[in-house]
């Protein structure tokens, strides 16, 4: 029997992280009060019983033999030829970029003896800085796929490269006859320079060929439009976040994974730490988004009123007697629907927040919103004199439509009058990511030769006549284009696994070209680019774009300062006035959106991504219908009446159906705080009719309802309930803590009166005493410790998939996730917080919560409580402060992960590693995980993913506990690297920063530092002796070596919510009747000083 | 009633307490010395593709062990040659030996010579050759009078006994750093060697780690 600690008395009003923390249900308890969640220790979850694993146990047993006693004979196999640079333990790290759809990414690719194993940011290019996101880390794991195509089908069936060069031989004789009339090409945007050189070739050759771009994020090119409105060239409004000081979002998610760039999260976070001028951030969104969670105040409301919004600040602005035209764009717009008190008060005193900050604001209209919201947007800028200071205009990278490059909808209509006879598909799968009214499929059998070009067989490559298999991007040479519209150059580390060919390969091929593996083209490209012929010069520059990655744009990326042209503005306004009704429950909204972990689908077959919590639902391996909990309520679609909605430890949503524009389609409802209501978001990119083992058969297809006209918004939705029960695999109240503020907030306000303020906030303790001392035990010269700093962490989790790159962290699949064995070493706890109460009585969560991210990993206690309960002392601290652990001495008790108050322990119930995690079989009529039949079935790891491990991160087994090693096989090379450096010298410190963790490296907003505490230069330092900083459940005299310096928001006072925002972790004013957020800090100061500080480091 | 138990069982008892009292120290003291790698490990000595002669090439010919072994001082592998390296010599030198067809054979085919491993770490240890070699740690204390081998084989036991012997002492085994590739050379007597490798483990901070993270990660 679990005994309960008696919590003392806490400050603060609550954080929860689900619906059943805020209603306190038994279910709630229950994981509260286990090291694991529910059903992680039961075998009986998974639909067998105790019964069939004794009968698996025998004949597992059975089948055991005596393996041979000699000891095998191995071998070592050097190189005959020493490759160039290569030595053997050495890992190497190559410059490249990820080609993306709105500016590519550069990054460094390590590699170990030829395998590219793990992605970073370049640190070169500003662009990245060093940083990647989720994607980018996640790809690597594309690159080792097992589910990759690997062969040259024609009609279904292999054949090889030889005949697929005859057929273009064949193609092209025919071609020229005609100049290519009947062939048309479908491309991805990779935004290459030598693919438009390839195609402007193909297109001298065969003048009638045409091609479309299809991109489904970019296919709504309302941003595009409205920027040509605006001010002239098609691009978009690139925000300089470095000198706003205001920034009104509305409906864009650029911290997160649709607007922005790394550089604008990484700027944007700079100025969220409230040492220097602190920004403020005003978000109006529909959905909770990274971008909405950082917000200082943040307006929920239906997507399709926020048109509506922005021509009320527009009202607004006017108002305060600014204008340049805005006055026509508002008048334009129909009248606005009735604002509430609250949300007129938002819209007046925030429009006078960015009137009072003229020049240094930005308002950032998200580019898939409805175009009168851009328009309005820019207006806005332009008014607020913006333009030029901290939005800048610039044409976006790419090669826009032009005579040969036409829309989708255009190429649709070709294809259906019959006019294509040869259509190649590079990169993009219109099968299914097409509008649902084009009906892609059918216009697909019109066409006599399909040939689809990529990395899987999906519905297209179905589709298509052709398919050939594609190199992956680090696979093979290449080029393309960053935000800043720098040249980046893509080099192979490894040839491609399966035989695939780039796109480039295949232009050059049909362009008349002979074969080749080598950058010959790429060459071109970069001398026409780089003016320069053949010679010395030009090796040398071609030798530094491709050691560098990137060369600098020899053209300036923007011409003269924009101007606003308020007629065309109004103009194009006029033929687009948004009509969308206010949602009701009878006519609901459904927002179609791109995914965080799938984005438009392209990484369905990830299982970094699949397993990678949704960053606000928790969801992990599928999508779901996103609902406020009040209208889930309203529309009767609860499937557990108490407000939680967890049921038998999982959480569970109400199947529903979904009509829209005249197609329906199926989804379980999940219910989202922060959601507006009689709104409902759809994830695209799940739901595949074809892909690989690990997509298929996750989610529902969300592009069902896409349409050419409304590629992100349905509006006159119908549901209808179907009774069915859904369960998800939702990790958010998976290790959950006991008690309160472990992630601690403040206002700006309160933070100037009450400096400390994080520190004297939760469980207030007497006096903490050791009985034992430790410090004498940490006497070696480097002393590790990290800080994470709150007020810059959006809570994108970039940092657990860097994490589980970076140290082998298998996945374990939906089923497992459910029962709450997902093995992520970082977890991003989500809480949502709000001043309004939880009343059980209408059973409905408070709708405008806030919401904050605070990243969790092993806390390295000086005290560790796991270390004293490891019966084997397979877990213990070492001189650094690091809390080890000893795999081989690991007997899988578990009492480690019991006693962790932090839950950052993780076991491996399974041989994730090494077993199919994924397959399923019958057995005794029940339906198993594959998993659950240990050695009786064979091993199913595929070899591919082998190649992909840190070969310096061990790879566990089962019955081994795991956690958060601070990457400890960074730590012991720089410390190794460090004394071969010394050599006959006692300088055998690390220097200051010059070690990152595989998060500290990865984390865009740059929120954790990480370092030896015993150096006063390194950063770390100065962050764990911040004001801001304190240690979590600190009371219980752990002494952790991870620190948090807590979130402050800058809320504007002249807003409505001005007195709640931020105060989630102090005590509430009108408890006391004090000045708001005095109360904490008031309190702090009539203890005794020290009383919980922790210790004062070293 | 006759007796069910013969006279000679009263005995018994007696016979299997004497019995496990002889049998228990003998199995413990088997194990200890039959099942660890002093005993399964030392003197491993399998025979090469090449019958490469280290004191030959090191003894007589006065070869460095860097020469070959190229990586030894900036990575954790100690990499064994390729091919190139013994073609380096021997294309000019023995050209025609048959003992070297192999190594010709492997050159001009590609294909690597297949070099039988005689120390292995196993997976879950990171051991790491430069921070040895770098702060004074001769081949010779792992592997043994190498350049006095005509067969390479296993010198030293290698369990975690073994190394923490030498990281709990370091000053029984670190000498300066210009010996570190001279195998044959070594301290006059131990209390030189005791004196010196305190001076050098004073002079230089050598602190060899004890903690599991120092090998296992």
């Amino acid at each position: 029997m679990k005994r309960d600690f008696q919590y003392p008395d806490v400050t603060g009003r609550r954080h929860w992280k689900g619906l059943d923390e805020l209603a306190g249900t038994p279910e709630f308890n229950e994981w509260l009060h286990r090291e694991f969640p529910a059903g992680a220790s039961e075998l009986a979850a998974d639909g067998s019983s105790r019964r069939a694993f004794l009968q698996l146990m025998g004949a597992s047993l059975g089948l055991a033999g005596l393996a041979g006693c000699r000891r095998p004979e191995a071998h070592i196999v050097p190189f005959t030829k020493s490759p160039e640079w290569m030595v053997p333990g050495r890992a190497l790290q190559y410059a490249s970029t990820m080609p993306r759809r709105r500016g590519s990414l550069p990054v460094l690719v390590t590699t170990f003896n030829g395998r590219p194993t793990k992605i970073e940011g370049n640190p070169l290019h500003p662009m990245s800085g060093g940083k990647t996101d989720s994607f980018a880390q996640a790809s690597i794991l594309d690159v080792y796929d097992p589910d990759r195509s690997r062969r040259i089908l024609k009609g279904g069936v292999a054949t090889d490269a030889k005949a697929l060069q005859d057929q273009i031989a064949e193609w092209r004789k025919a071609w020229a006859a005609d100049g290519g009339k009947g062939v048309a090409f479908i491309v991805d945007e990779t935004l290459s320079p030598t693919r438009v050189r390839l195609a402007g070739e193909l297109l001298k050759q065969f003048p009638n060929i045409s091609g479309c771009i299809h991109e489904p994020m970019l296919d709504c090119d309302d941003d595009l439009n409205a920027t040509r409105a605006a001010f002239g060239p098609r691009g978009h409004a690139a925000v300089d976040f470095a000198k706003a000081d205001v920034v009104l979002a509305l409906g864009s998610d650029f911290l997160g994974n649709d607007d922005g760039t790394l550089a604008d999260v990484r700027e944007f976070s700079l100025r969220r730490r409230p040492g220097k001028a602190m920004n403020r951030l005003y978000v109006a969104e529909h959905a909770f988004t990274v971008t909405g969670g950082s917000a200082d105040h943040r307006l929920r409301v239906a997507e399709s009123l926020l048109p509506h919004v922005a021509a009320e600040i527009g009202r607004e602005i006017l108002k305060c007697g600014r204008d340049v035209g805005l006055r026509e764009l508002v008048d334009a717009m129909p009248p606005a629907p009735h604002w509430s008190d609250k949300q007129a008060a938002w819209i007046r005193e925030c429009a006078k927040d960015l009137v009072a900050h003229s020049c240094h604001c930005a308002v950032v209209a998200g580019f898939a919103q409805h175009g009168a919201t851009q328009i309005i947007a820019h207006a806005i800028n332009a008014a607020l004199d913006n333009l030029g200071k901290t939005v800048i205009p610039r044409p976006r990278p790419g090669f826009g439509p032009s005579d040969h490059i036409l829309g989708l909808p255009r190429m649709a209509e070709r294809l259906a009058a019959g006019e294509i006879h040869t259509l190649f598909i590079l990169g993009a799968n219109p099968a299914y990511t097409a509008p649902a009214d084009m009906n892609f499929g059918d216009l697909l059998k019109k066409v006599k030769t399909i040939v689809h070009h990529g990395l899987y067989v999906d519905e297209t490559a179905e589709a298509a006549h052709w398919h050939l298999p594609a190199a992956h991007f680090i696979e093979a040479w290449g080029d393309t284009i960053a935000a800043d519209h720098s040249y980046c150059s893509i080099q192979p580390m490894i040839l491609p696994l399966f035989g695939g060919w780039s796109q480039l390969q295949l232009l050059a091929a049909l362009a008349g070209k002979p074969f080749s593996e080598g950058p010959e083209e790429i060459q071109e490209t970069f001398r026409a680019k780089a003016r320069m012929s053949h010679g010395p010069d030009f090796d040398r520059a071609w030798t530094r774009f491709v050691h560098d990655g990137f060369a600098r744009p020899d053209f300036p990326a923007t011409a003269a300062p924009a101007q606003f042209d308020a007629a065309r503005a109004a103009a194009a306004l006029r033929l687009n006035i948004p009509r969308d009704p206010a949602p009701t429950p009878d006519g609901l909204e459904v927002v179609l959106a791109a995914d965080y972990r799938v984005d438009d689908g392209r990484y369905i077959n990830n299982g970094w991504m699949q397993e990678f919590p949704d960053p606000i639902t928790k969801l992990t391996w599928e999508n779901a219908a996103l609902m406020s909990p009040a209208t889930a309520k309203a529309l009767g679609l609860r499937v557990q009446k108490r407000g939680g909605i967890v049921k038998d430890g999982v959480t569970v949503g109400q199947v529903i159906k979904i009509t829209a524009g005249g197609r329906t389609i199926e989804a379980p409802v999940l219910e989202a705080p922060g959601h507006a209501d009689n709104s409902i978001t759809l994830h695209l990119g799940y739901g595949h009719r074809a892909t690989g083992k690990v997509g298929s058969g996750s989610g529902f297809d969300a592009y069902a309802l896409r349409t050419t006209k409304n590629p992100r918004l349905l509006t006159g939705a119908k549901i209808e309930a179907t009774g069915r029960v859904h369960r998800f695999a939702v990790t958010q109240e998976h290790h959950s803590l006991e008690g309160r503020d472990h992630a601690r907030e403040a206002p700006l306000e309160h933070f100037k009166k009450h400096p400390d303020f994080a520190k004297h906030l939760g469980v207030h303790s007497p006096p903490l005493k050791n009985a034992f001392d430790s410090k004498p035990f940490l006497t070696a010269p480097h002393q590790w410790a990290m800080a994470v700093d709150l007020s810059a962490c959006t809570g994108c989790g970039t940092c657990m998939v860097a994490c589980q790159a970076e140290n082998n962290i298998p996945i374990v699949g939906a089923e497992q996730v459910r029962n709450g064995r997902e093995m992520h070493w970082v977890r991003v706890d989500r809480y949502f917080t709000s001043h309004e109460d939880y009343s059980p009585d209408l059973g409905t969560a408070p709708s405008d919560p806030e919401m904050l991210a605070q990243p969790v990993m092993c806390q390295h206690c000086e005290n560790a409580p796991c270390e004293v309960v490891c019966p084997v002392n397979a877990t213990v601290h070492n001189d650094e402060g690091l809390n080890v652990m000893a795999y081989n001495r690991c007997i899988g008790t578990r009492y480690c992960a019991n006693n962790c108050p932090y839950k950052v322990r993780r076991f491996n119930y399974f041989d994730y590693n090494q077993r199919p995690v994924l397959e399923r079989h019958k057995f005794l009529g029940f339906d198993i995980g594959g998993l659950y039949f240990g050695p009786t079935r064979p091993k199913g790891s595929p070899e591919t993913l082998k190649m992909q491990r840190n070969p310096n991160v061990t790879v566990r087994m089962r019955g081994v506990m795991e956690k958060c090693t601070f990457c400890v096989q960074r730590l012991e090379v720089a410390k190794i690297d460090q004394k071969v450096r010394a050599g006959a010298s006692p300088d055998i410190t690390v220097p200051a920063n010059s070690i990152q963790t595989a998060c500290q490296q990865a984390c865009p907003a740059a929120a954790i530092s990480f370092g030896n505490e015993a150096d006063p230069r390194d950063t770390v330092v100065g962050h764990r002796a911040d004001q801001r900083s304190y240690e979590v459940l600190s009371f219980l005299n752990t002494r952790p070596r991870v620190s948090y310096l807590a979130k402050i928001r800058n809320p504007n006072p002249a807003m409505p919510d001005a007195a709640h925002v931020g105060m989630s972790a102090l005590r509430e004013a009108h408890d006391h009747g004090e000045e708001p957020g005095a109360s904490a800090g008031a309190h702090g100061h009539e203890k005794p000083a020290g009383a919980t500080k922790p210790h004062g480091g070293h | 009633m006759a007796n069910i138990f013969p006279r000679w069982s009263n005995w018994l008892p007696l016979q299997i307490a004497a019995c496990l009292l002889i049998i228990g120290p003998v199995l413990v003291a088997g194990v200890t010395y039959y099942f660890t790698p002093k005993y399964t490990r030392v003197g491993y000595e399998p025979i090469q593709p090449v019958a490469f002669d280290h004191s030959l090439h090191v003894t007589q010919l006065g070869m460095d062990c860097r020469y070959c072994h190229t990586g030894v001082e900036v990575s954790s592998h100690s990499n064994v040659p390729n091919t190139q390296t013994c073609m380096n010599c021997h294309a000019h030198v023995q050209a025609n030996n048959p003992k070297l067809a192999p190594v010709k054979k492997s050159f001009e085919t590609g294909q690597p010579i297949p070099w039988v491993r005689i120390h292995q770490a196993p997976d879950y240890v990171y051991f790491n050759h430069a921070v040895h070699v770098n702060r004074g740690i001769s081949c010779r204390e792992c592997h043994g009078e190498v350049n006095n081998m005509t067969v390479v084989r296993h010198d030293q036991p290698m369990s975690m006994g073994w190394c923490l012997s030498c990281h709990r002492n370091p000053e029984t085994k670190i000498r300066p750093l210009d010996k570190v590739y001279d195998l044959s050379w070594k301290a006059e007597s131990p209390e030189a060697q005791a004196e010196m490798g305190k001076r050098l483990v004073e002079a230089w901070r050598v602190k060899p780690p004890q903690d599991c993270a120092g090998c296992h990660r």
